[in-house]
């Protein structure tokens, strides 16, 4: 019992890079990948192609391959990054390529009935999207992204190997020098579980609540 | 008031649409004065709905011309070029045609009231309180003062299609398009919004509508256009439509009409 207690908070500091990691991701995907998702459905095909280009090849790609491009390619033209930052980086570009997609399909999945009810009381363009397009996207886009939300905390597992001690390695770790693995494997599952299932019960709330 | 109008509030002049190879306005001529009723029936596929959805410019229509109250509804002249009107623009001009539409297309996320105030709201630019009292008004009229803040999805087809209603007639449109209401609504609610239909005909609103029910056609509209294959194949009055049926087309038409029992 003494034992666990000792690496309780080694664990808990990789469980707070876990958080940073995945939350960092998270948030400055939202911030590219939804005006990057609604350019896809709105702008102009100068600007949709190569979005289309990049949500597409990089969701072709796995996850780890972008991890080590980042970490050990760049440096090949100069770019070196940190471990933390190449994490980034690379979980940031997958997660923004899904959040592209999520969003062109909560806009697209919106009858375009809606988008004629709405020119035909005399809307212009700004005003279809804030009062009638937008709220509705929103409820089909909750869902799919709590989803992607936990798909990334479970993804960020993979950063442990670029060395970043993470719940992953700190787990690793730990096990390496007392040699108690399935106690601890246990612990950590029991970690991510309780970040994750929270939000796949919320997800599970929103899909109920709007659909 | 004029009791003779100087120009028609809608006008086409051969108007005609292709989607891609299949050219299915072909060139239409018509013409709706104040107060007018007009129901257009023809088989489907005739353009019927086309033509309705290009008055609001909901389709873009290739040539000819529509003028909703001597205005070009689509295009601007810029110096003997035809021009696409701008959104904004055509935001105003649509205003002036607002559409019922078959699939009801209510705002799902917005109430009963809150549909209906939206456009006076953001289009013609009513206070919330001129509004709100308005939708009441209108949603009460077509007889669901019960249901003011009931979400569309709390509501059965016929109350939903009178919500769509109230929301286009608020809007106090210079024409109400009606694009057949009632043909997504099962049997039994057919009737309550055709009484409300036929009571804004009694009242002297401009309609154009697209419909199946021929019954209904006969029963509410000042004229009826037959429409087959993209032209105009007649033009008349209800009784001479229905009665002496002057046309081997409509004849046909009416015949098949009538034998799925409506």
């Amino acid at each position: 019992m003494t034992i666990f207690l000792q690496i309780l908070p080694f664990l808990i500091d990789g469980l707070v890079t876990t958080l940073l990691v995945s939350g960092s991701v998270v948030l400055i995907a939202i911030l590219l990948g939804i005006p990057a998702g609604c350019t896809l459905v709105f702008g102009p095909i100068w600007l949709r192609i190569p979005i289309r280009l990049y949500a597409d090849f990089v969701r072709g790609v796995p996850i780890l391959v972008l991890l080590y491009f980042v970490y050990y390619g760049l440096p090949a033209i100069k770019v070196n990054l940190t471990s933390m930052t190449a994490a980034i980086v690379a979980l940031t570009a997958f997660k923004t390529a899904q959040i592209i997609e999520i969003t062109r399909g909560a806009f697209q999945s919106i009858p375009i009935g809606q988008t004629d009810a709405a020119k035909s009381i005399g809307l212009g363009l700004i005003d279809r999207f804030i009062q009638v397009l937008a709220p509705q996207a929103i409820r089909r886009f909750l869902p799919p992204f709590v989803n992607s939300v936990v798909d990334t905390v479970k993804g960020s597992s993979l950063v442990s190997l670029l060395g970043i001690v993470d719940l992953m390695l700190s787990l690793q770790q730990v096990i390496g020098r007392t040699h108690v693995a399935l106690p601890l494997y246990t612990i950590g599952a029991l970690m991510y579980f309780a970040i994750n299932f929270p939000l796949s019960v919320l997800s599970r709330r929103l899909e109920k609540r709007f659909i | 008031m004029n009791d003779i109008p100087l120009e028609p509030v809608i006008s086409m002049a051969g108007v005609t649409k292709s989607f891609g190879s299949n050219q299915v306005l072909k060139g239409i001529d018509l013409a709706v004065t104040k107060g007018q009723v007009v129901a257009i029936i023809g088989p489907s596929g005739s353009g019927k709905t086309t033509l309705l959805r290009c008055i609001n410019f909901l389709e873009e229509y290739d040539g000819g011309s529509i003028k909703i109250d001597g205005i070009e509804v689509g295009y601007k002249d810029a110096v003997g070029e035809r021009r696409r009107r701008s959104d904004r623009d055509l935001a105003r001009v649509r205003s002036d045609a607002a559409m019922v539409f078959q699939q009801f297309n209510l705002f799902p996320h917005l109430t009963a009231t809150q549909n209906v105030m939206l456009g006076l709201v953001k289009a013609r630019g009513k206070s919330k309180t001129e509004a709100r009292q308005i939708a009441h008004r209108w949603l009460a009229r077509v007889g669901l003062s019960d249901k003011f803040e009931a979400l569309p999805s709390q509501l059965s087809g016929g109350q939903q299609q009178r919500v769509g209603i109230a929301r286009a007639v608020a809007m106090e449109p210079k024409v109400l398009l009606l694009d057949e209401i009632t043909s997504s609504l099962d049997p039994e609610l057919v009737g309550e919004v055709l009484a409300v239909v036929k009571e804004l005909a009694v009242e002297g609103r401009t309609m154009i509508l697209v419909t199946h029910e021929m019954a209904f056609a006969k029963e509410v509209a000042d004229r009826v256009v037959f429409t087959d294959q993209g032209h105009v194949v007649i033009d008349a009055s209800p009784a001479t439509i229905f009665n002496e049926q002057p046309n081997d087309r409509l004849q046909v038409f009416l015949s098949r009409v009538r034998s799925f029992g409506h």
